[in-house]
Order: C-alpha cells, then sequence, then structure tokens
C-alpha cells in the first residue's frame, strides 16, 4: 500500500498532475513565457501595503506596519490574506471596485445607491459565486432577494444593454457591430449584436400600479428580429442567440395561450416565452468561454493592473490574451470551483508574481507590463485614495465618524471647485463625492488605466481639506509627530504612515535636516513634510 | 522664421504611439518650446497657432447680425447698415464690426441639418463625423490632441463660460479625460490653482523640492513612464499656479474694459484675449440664452451688441499685436433662425441657411461669401455643412484634414467627416 502511494507521488511529481495549486501554476505558466531577469519578492512591507490596498481598500496603519514586519512566522503573508478575505472590509472595497466596474459611476433606474451596495456588499461578505452575481443582475425584474441588482440594467434602453453586457460580461465592445460587422475585428458580426439585443428587446420597466415600484417586465416576443449592415443591401434577421451559441427558436403560441400569468397584482401578464431569463441561464453557463474568460480576465486585471487580455473589452483572436495557457487555466479552475471569487482571489494573491516587487530586476531599464517580470504600478482608485490619506495623516476614524446635519443646505459642490463655497464637505460621502470628482472618470468611462491630470495634481496639492487635516488635532499623524523629539523617531512614524514602510538612512537624513532648518516652525515643517509624502508617485500608487 | 504646417498627427502608428507617450498629461507638456534658445522659443510661441471660438449657444438670428435683408419679406425691425466692404451691409446692430467687415470673412450659406438643440450642439461642436460608433471630441478637445500645447506650461484647452468651471472630460469623447476642458467659470480658474495663503512661495518651493526627492529616489528602481507623467502633472500644476497673472483681471486697463463691454461676454472675451496672448492654443467662449422662440427682436437688440462689441475689438487687438495671422477667431452657433417669424415676435431653429463670421489665421480678408435665395431663406446653390468648416479649420492650423487620422482600439478615425472638404473661398 506505502509502496502504491509512493508511485503515485512520484508520478504526480514527474508529470507536473494537478497536486498543483493555482497559484503555483500560474507562476509556472508566466515563468515559462518570461524572458529576461525578474524582481525579486517584494519585501514585507511593499506586499503588506500592496495587498491591504487591493484587499481592504486602503493602506495600513504605523502599528500594523510594525507588528506585521516584527512577525516572524513564514506563513504570515497566507494568514493575512485569508484574514483580510473575511473581513467586512473586503465587502466594503471590493463593493467599490465592482460598483465602479459594472456602474461605471452612472446613477440611473429607480434603485438607490445604497440598496445596490448593501446587495454587493452582502454577497461579498459570504462566499460570492460569481455566476450567481451576473445571473441575478441579467435576470433581475424587481421582485425578491435581488431586487437590487436591477441596477446593474439602471435606465438602459436596449441597445445600452446590449453594449453593456457585451462588454462586460463577454468583453466584447460590440458598439461597431451595431451597425455592421466589426471593421477590424473578423470575431465581432453584427449578428452577434442583434442575436444578444433580440434577448432583451421585450424588456421593460413598469411601475407597478399598487406598490408603485417599478419592475422590469417582458413583452410578447413573435418574431425574429431583422438588421441590416449599412454596407450591404441584403437584410438577415435572428433570434435570441449568444455569440458561440445556438439560436433559441421563438416558440409560436395559440392566441390566448401566449402568457403564463395573467396581470396580476398591478403588473401585466408574465409570458411564456421570456427571453432574458434563458439570457441569464446561457450567458453565465460554465459552457460558455467568453463569459468565463471575461470573468477571469476582470478579476486578475483587478488584482494585477492589467488583463492577461487587455484592453478588457477587446477579447477576441486579433488581441490574444498575453498569456494564453494561463487564461485557458484560470478559466477552467474558475468554473471547476464553481465560479468562487473569493477562492481566485486568494489564489492570485498567493502567487509569487502577485508578491513580487515593483523594482526592476537589476541592470533593467523597463520591463513590458504584460511579462510580470515586476509587479505592474497601480493607480490608487478615487476610494483608495481618499482612505489612504485620511489613513496616513491620521484622521480616517474622526472623518468617518461625521455626522451629518439633518437641518443643514445641500452641499454646493460645484461651488466647492470654483471658490464661491468656502466651507469643507460636511459628510463623509460629500468628501468622497469630491474626490470621485477629481480622481474618477465621468460617467460611463471605465476606470482601467494611471492617468495623471493637472487637475488631480492641483488638487491634492492646494485642497483645503488636505491643508486641514495637516493640522495638529485629535491624535492625528502630525499631533503624534510633534509629541516627538528625535528626528529619528519621526521620520520612523512619517514614513510607516503615508508610506507604510520604514525610511532609508538617507531619508532619515533629510528628514532631521528638514527638522533644523525649519526648527522655529516645526508643526508646519512636519506638515511640509507629510505633504510631500503624500504627493510623492509612491504614495499615489498601488506598487 | 517659418512656422512649418504640424504634421504631429500623421496618422503613423508608431508616431502615435511616441505622442502618446509623451502626452502623459494634459495634453502633455511637449511642444518643441523648450527645446530651443529662449529668443527663438518666444519667437515659435507667437507663432504657434491658436484658435477662439465664440460660441452663441441657442442660436444667433442671422437676419439680425451677419444677412440682413431689410427689403425681403422676413425682415424684422432693424435696418442694414453699410460695412467696410463696399456693397456689403449687416444688421444695425452690429456697428463695430460693420468697421471691421474688410477684416473678416463671412459665410452666409451654412446648410447644416439638425434643428434641436440637444443634438445639434454636439454634432455641430464635433464637426459631424461619419457615426463609427464612438464619441468624437469636440473641436478644442480635437485641436488639444492634434496640436498640444501652445506653450508647453501652459495647458491646450480653455472654455470660459458663465456659471461654474471645473475639468469636464466630456468634450473630449473617446480621445481619454486628458484632452478634456479646463473651464474658467464666469472667467475664474479652478480655485485649486490657489496656493493656500498660510503657505509662501518659498515654502511651496521647499515642499516641492521634498516631493521631488521622493520620486527622484522611487523612480530610481522603477520603470519610469508612470512616475514621469505623475511628476509632469505637477510641473504643470507648479506652471498654471506660477502663471496665475493670465486670470487676473488687475492686469487689464480699464480702457480694454469699456471697449470690450461691462456684460459677461465683454469679459470673457477679453480674457480669452488675455488667454490667447499668454500661449493657450485653444480658447471656448460661450455665451447663452440666444435661443429666441419668443421676442427675437428685443433679445437681439439686446444680446447681437454684445458680441458684436468685444468681437470686433478682439480683431482689432490680435491685428495690432500681430497675432491675428496666426489666431482663428470663429463666431457661431449650433444653427441660425427662421425666416418666418412665428406668432410670438420670435424665430425658431433654421439650421437650412445661416450665417458664421471667421478672422485670421488664413481666413480671407474681407470675403463675404455664399449664395442664397433673395429672402435668404435657404442656400442657392451648394451649401456648407459643418464637415466642410472643421476641414478648413483643420487646414488653417496646417493639418492635413483629408489625411491625419486618429487610432482608437484599432480603428482608424478621419478627424473630420470623409464626405466634406475645405471651404476654398474663405481661404486665402
Amino acid at each position: 500500500m506505502r509502496a502504491f502511494i509512493l508511485i503515485c507521488l512520484l508520478q504526480t511529481t514527474l508529470s507536473g498532475w494537478t497536486a498543483e495549486h493555482l497559484h503555483q501554476s500560474i507562476d509556472r505558466l508566466i515563468a515559462a513565457k518570461s524572458q529576461g531577469a525578474t524582481a525579486p519578492s517584494s519585501d514585507d512591507a511593499e506586499f503588506f501595503r500592496r495587498v491591504r490596498l487591493d484587499l481592504s481598500g486602503t493602506i495600513p496603519t504605523s502599528t500594523e506596519v510594525r507588528t506585521f514586519l516584527k512577525n516572524k512566522s513564514p506563513e504570515k503573508r497566507t494568514k493575512l490574506i485569508d484574514q483580510l478575505l473575511s473581513k467586512d472590509t473586503f465587502a466594503e472595497h471590493w463593493t467599490d471596485r465592482l460598483t465602479v466596474m459594472l456602474l461605471e459611476r452612472q446613477t440611473l433606474g429607480k434603485v438607490t445607491e445604497e440598496e445596490w451596495r448593501e446587495y454587493l456588499a452582502k454577497a461579498l461578505k459570504g462566499n460570492p459565486k460569481w455566476d450567481v452575481m451576473a445571473k441575478e443582475m441579467i435576470t433581475a425584474t424587481g421582485k425578491g432577494n435581488a431586487r437590487s441588482a436591477m441596477k446593474f440594467l439602471g435606465a438602459a434602453n436596449h441597445h445600452e444593454m446590449t453594449e453593456g453586457i457585451a462588454r462586460l460580461f463577454l468583453g466584447m465592445n460590440l458598439k461597431c457591430a451595431k451597425c455592421h460587422d466589426h471593421p477590424s475585428v473578423d470575431d465581432w458580426q453584427q449578428a452577434h449584436y442583434w442575436g444578444l439585443f433580440t434577448y432583451l428587446n421585450q424588456t421593460k420597466q413598469a411601475t407597478n400600479s399598487k406598490d408603485k415600484q417599478s419592475y422590469f417586465v417582458e413583452g410578447l416576443a413573435t418574431k425574429k428580429m431583422e438588421f441590416q449592415s449599412v454596407f450591404e443591401t441584403e437584410k438577415k434577421n435572428t433570434g435570441p442567440k449568444l455569440p458561440g451559441g445556438k439560436e433559441i427558436e421563438i416558440p409560436i403560441f395559440e392566441k390566448g395561450q401566449e402568457f403564463e400569468k395573467p396581470a396580476a397584482d398591478g403588473l401585466p401578464a408574465v409570458p411564456k416565452f421570456r427571453p432574458r431569463e434563458l439570457l441569464a441561464r446561457d450567458l453565465t453557463s460554465e459552457d460558455n468561454p467568453y463569459f468565463v474568460r471575461n470573468s477571469v480576465n476582470r478579476f486578475w486585471f483587478l488584482m494585477m493592473g492589467r488583463g492577461l487580455v487587455h484592453p478588457l473589452d477587446e477579447v477576441h483572436r486579433e488581441n490574444p490574451p498575453s498569456h494564453p495557457a494561463l487564461l485557458d487555466l484560470l478559466a477552467k479552475e474558475f468554473v471547476s470551483h464553481a465560479f468562487d471569487i473569493k477562492w481566485l482571489l486568494r489564489e492570485i494573491a498567493l502567487s509569487e508574481i502577485y508578491q513580487r516587487s515593483s523594482r526592476l530586476p537589476t541592470k533593467t531599464k523597463r520591463v513590458e507590463s504584460a511579462s510580470y517580470r515586476a509587479a505592474h504600478p497601480k493607480a490608487l482608485t478615487p476610494e483608495q485614495l481618499l482612505n489612504a490619506v485620511l489613513k496616513a495623516t491620521g484622521n480616517l476614524e474622526k472623518v468617518y465618524a461625521m455626522k451629518a446635519d439633518p437641518n443643514a443646505e445641500i452641499f454646493d459642490r460645484k461651488g466647492y471647485f470654483t471658490g464661491t463655497n468656502l466651507d469643507l464637505p460636511p459628510t463623509l460621502d460629500e468628501i468622497r463625492a469630491v474626490f470621485v470628482q477629481t480622481y474618477g472618470n465621468p460617467p460611463g468611462m471605465a476606470e482601467v488605466d494611471f492617468i495623471p491630470g493637472l487637475n488631480k495634481s492641483l488638487f491634492l496639492m492646494n485642497d483645503k481639506m488636505i491643508i486641514h487635516w495637516l493640522k495638529p488635532s485629535d491624535g492625528n499623524l502630525i499631533e503624534r509627530l510633534t509629541k516627538l523629539s528625535a528626528a529619528e523617531a519621526i521620520a520612523e512614524e512619517l514614513y510607516l504612515s503615508v508610506l507604510a514602510r520604514l525610511p532609508e538612512e538617507d531619508e532619515k537624513t533629510s528628514t532631521a535636516d528638514y527638522l533644523q532648518q525649519n526648527k522655529n516652525r516645526r508643526e508646519g515643517a512636519l506638515g511640509d513634510l507629510t505633504w510631500a509624502l503624500l504627493n510623492s508617485a509612491e504614495f499615489r500608487l498601488n506598487h | 522664421m517659418q512656422t512649418k504646417p504640424h504634421n504631429h498627427a500623421c496618422g503613423s502608428t508608431d508616431h502615435g504611439v511616441s505622442r502618446r507617450q509623451m502626452l502623459g498629461t494634459l495634453g502633455g507638456a511637449v511642444g518643441f518650446g523648450s527645446l530651443l534658445q529662449p529668443a527663438f522659443a518666444k519667437e515659435i510661441k507667437k507663432q504657434e497657432k491658436r484658435v477662439c471660438l465664440i460660441w452663441l449657444d441657442g442660436g444667433m438670428s442671422q437676419y439680425e447680425s451677419w444677412h440682413p435683408l431689410p427689403h425681403s419679406k422676413f425682415s424684422g425691425p432693424f435696418r442694414s447698415i453699410k460695412t467696410s466692404i463696399p456693397g456689403i451691409h449687416f444688421s444695425e446692430l452690429m456697428p463695430h464690426t460693420a468697421k471691421i467687415a474688410h477684416k473678416i470673412s463671412v459665410i452666409r450659406t451654412m446648410e447644416t441639418m439638425d434643428p434641436n438643440h440637444s443634438t445639434g450642439v454636439p454634432r455641430i461642436q464635433r464637426g459631424d463625423p461619419i457615426d463609427r460608433g464612438v464619441d468624437y471630441p469636440y473641436l478644442g478637445s480635437a485641436i488639444a490632441k492634434l496640436l498640444g500645447p501652445a506653450d508647453p506650461g501652459l495647458p491646450p484647452y480653455l472654455w470660459i463660460k458663465p456659471g461654474n468651471g471645473g475639468f469636464i472630460h466630456r468634450e473630449a469623447g473617446f480621445l481619454g479625460t486628458q484632452y478634456g476642458a479646463l473651464a474658467l467659470g464666469n472667467g475664474r480658474p479652478p480655485v485649486h490653482i490657489h496656493r493656500p495663503d498660510s503657505i509662501s512661495a518659498e515654502l511651496d518651493a521647499a515642499r516641492n523640492a521634498l516631493r521631488q526627492k521622493a520620486n527622484e529616489r522611487f523612480k530610481a528602481y522603477r520603470g519610469a513612464s508612470e512616475i514621469d507623467a505623475y511628476e509632469t502633472s505637477y510641473e504643470m500644476a507648479q506652471q498654471l499656479m506660477a502663471r496665475k497673472d493670465i486670470f487676473d483681471d488687475s492686469q487689464i486697463s480699464a480702457k480694454d474694459k469699456e471697449r470690450y463691454g461691462s456684460h459677461p461676454l465683454g469679459r470673457h472675451i477679453l480674457r480669452a484675449r488675455q488667454l490667447l496672448e499668454a500661449g493657450v492654443r485653444f480658447v471656448k467662449v460661450n455665451s447663452y440664452h440666444w435661443d429666441t422662440h419668443g421676442d427675437n427682436f428685443n433679445m437681439s437688440q439686446r444680446l447681437v451688441p454684445q458680441v458684436d462689441q468685444p468681437f470686433a475689438a478682439l480683431i482689432n487687438d490680435l491685428e495690432d499685436r500681430g497675432m491675428l495671422e496666426h489666431t482663428l477667431v470663429i463666431v457661431m452657433s449650433e444653427f441660425g433662425r427662421t425666416p418666418i417669424i412665428n406668432s410670438r415676435l420670435g424665430r425658431d431653429h433654421w439650421p437650412d441657411c445661416w450665417s458664421i463670421g471667421l478672422a485670421g489665421c488664413g481666413i480671407k480678408r474681407g470675403a463675404i461669401i455664399g449664395k442664397t435665395t433673395k429672402d435668404g431663406a435657404f442656400v442657392d446653390g451648394e451649401g456648407y455643412d459643418i464637415g466642410h468648416l472643421f476641414h478648413t479649420v483643420f487646414t488653417l492650423l496646417g493639418i492635413n484634414s483629408g489625411k491625419t487620422h486618429y487610432r482608437h482600439q484599432g480603428q482608424k478615425l478621419a478627424i473630420a467627416n470623409d464626405e466634406c472638404e475645405p471651404i476654398k473661398e474663405v481661404m486665402l
């Protein structure tokens, strides 16, 4: 018996069969295509900051960094990842990430932002399954627990629904294919657009005459959709059809037999044939490679800062993945783990390439981000940036505890940017809105790349809130620093708090020098030192 | 010294990439000025082509401005007056512009299809490119992309408008947010260009030195492109902060203020002059409430002089400063107004035949072009659509409008409507 086991073990090792964990396969498949030297593993501080930003949306405190650095357990990174995935902060942060990805900062439809966030956060606190969530979003009618998932379709018309679902769930930017086959992408045909459209064109919003709530209902689909390319004279038609899938026959019922339920409860009759439900079922199926590959590609992007297929909505043969075998494997494993989001994120976070330093390998000037030879620096999202600024300056708790004055007038945000409103934003929500307006993209535009901008720099340099947070109060960073006398201790607390790492010797020296030069204005000098780090690229990036 | 036509946007992929890399931030900090000797650089900067678009939102009546026909059945109560071009008349509401008519061109046969504000404004400001399923940039963003900043220290596209300002991305369309407009609400810059009172210039320099040092340190071990782009955005921010004078009213003489008029449009066109002089590539000035469905004549009597006076002053000033030959000035709306006067003494939307004013940068002097039917209601012959105007603007700025393309997600996109061409009649 023992011999038999031994043989089996040998065999697995020799054949490279899947006793391997996914994170090990990730490293193996990336290494297989890696040409040239690779960066070393991130040091503990670099890893700690990165994983905190990625899995809980903010940077750690100085105390937390100290504790993590002191911890000598070889298991500490793995333990930390597991811990972070189980915390409420994971649910909050990934609610932000998924909201920005799926709604692209549009606030449309009858479901409020709060209801939508609650819906996502509830799923993310448990054991979220991506296919289930996607299904709920596509199929939401407004009834039951998943009512809030209606926000995904929001107030979109049928074309916007078609384009949104194709782009976000299939990685296909089919806008061109509305009028003709895509001019440069052979894989994207006009029939794809209209096949998807035909699943959705019976969906409409109805207000229940009894509870006055809004619902999505489906009308009666009776015939195929006719379409014509602007370049051709021939007309074509299609029933509901997914790219790569089979066209669904639209059933013909005898008159009077079309409906499953008559009009009731203030809503119209429910047809027997409901193509949107079929779309949700078939699109999110594990047999739909477009959905599965797009899903893993997007989660990979959210962790790594670029997709294996990049741009994210250009998944087609002419834009092949940087690592095809890896994309295939991720897709296969995601399916065999029942679309378990946390499992996938955990495996990515455990990989050596996720934990690799962003410092370039020695004697290397630059590396292609698609090679993963060094970690690709990601821009902090507007939400991460706000949290990081608050955490770094030691004002997070105070700001999070701000209570809205119910009698206060609506804050004039436009006036805040033009200088006609001299008040500071009175609530966390308003502060966040100011950050999103400055650092986010306009509604409808995906947030993918790091785009520095004049207005963004000016904000971090000169905004009144930032100046305010750099004044000593209530145990914030500047107050803590004023209580320290040794320059070395100040430098340490400053660098740990803002950059989540210990200062190097030369940084200690320059901190001491600056304090010495400005010894008559110590508080101000501490503010300058903090300001300089807040405005540094090292702070602005998740590196 | 001669400026060569710009050929930045030649559409070749290589060129596109290197250009995009350089344009890491709001229009980028490129431009060859920074590479030249200061004296040459100054001369080059002066000769960099610039644009001022005066946008009369809602639609100015051609009958009460560029194309009065007092004897036609559609005329209103206003007389026409002689201009500095023999035989050419403008409405009596444009006395100042009438005196400089020989310095400008007028196209009286714009024929632009779309009679709705909501679709007409974007259609016109995007130049009505053929629909390829993407959001085209507005003219200012297009120029910001194609030519970059005229002065490397200043943003390429500023927009002066009544009301609120800020950074307006949406005009950039598919070009990406960095080509949006920096909007000056009521002519004022965004509040964040002001350094807090508590920070002196010396302190600011000191803390920026700390910041730069931190970046250099960080960059030493890492790929440079993101860090460089970030640093550049700070350099631009500091340059703009140092150039706050270009937004400063106290720099403007009382006499100039009087010449341009005390109403918002006058003040804003004067601010535009200040910005063009400083080296801003593209300035848009917006005026609203030109949609005179009711009481067209009283409203025109109030509104038209508000553009007449500062427009004429701007043309004269640009000429005096030797800038007119490098600065294109355009006065336009999304359409004109109906010949027929409605029951509320108003005129409605009329894209079928209307007028725009143009001057400078290769525009003919004193060319009043376009044949209309006798009463001015329709174009007699071929009219010009907005696509023709975009080709004209690009050509005047030295961009080959027929051969230059944007590249977007692998798609080659013409910068102007492929079915149109430049309006030769108004070009020198």
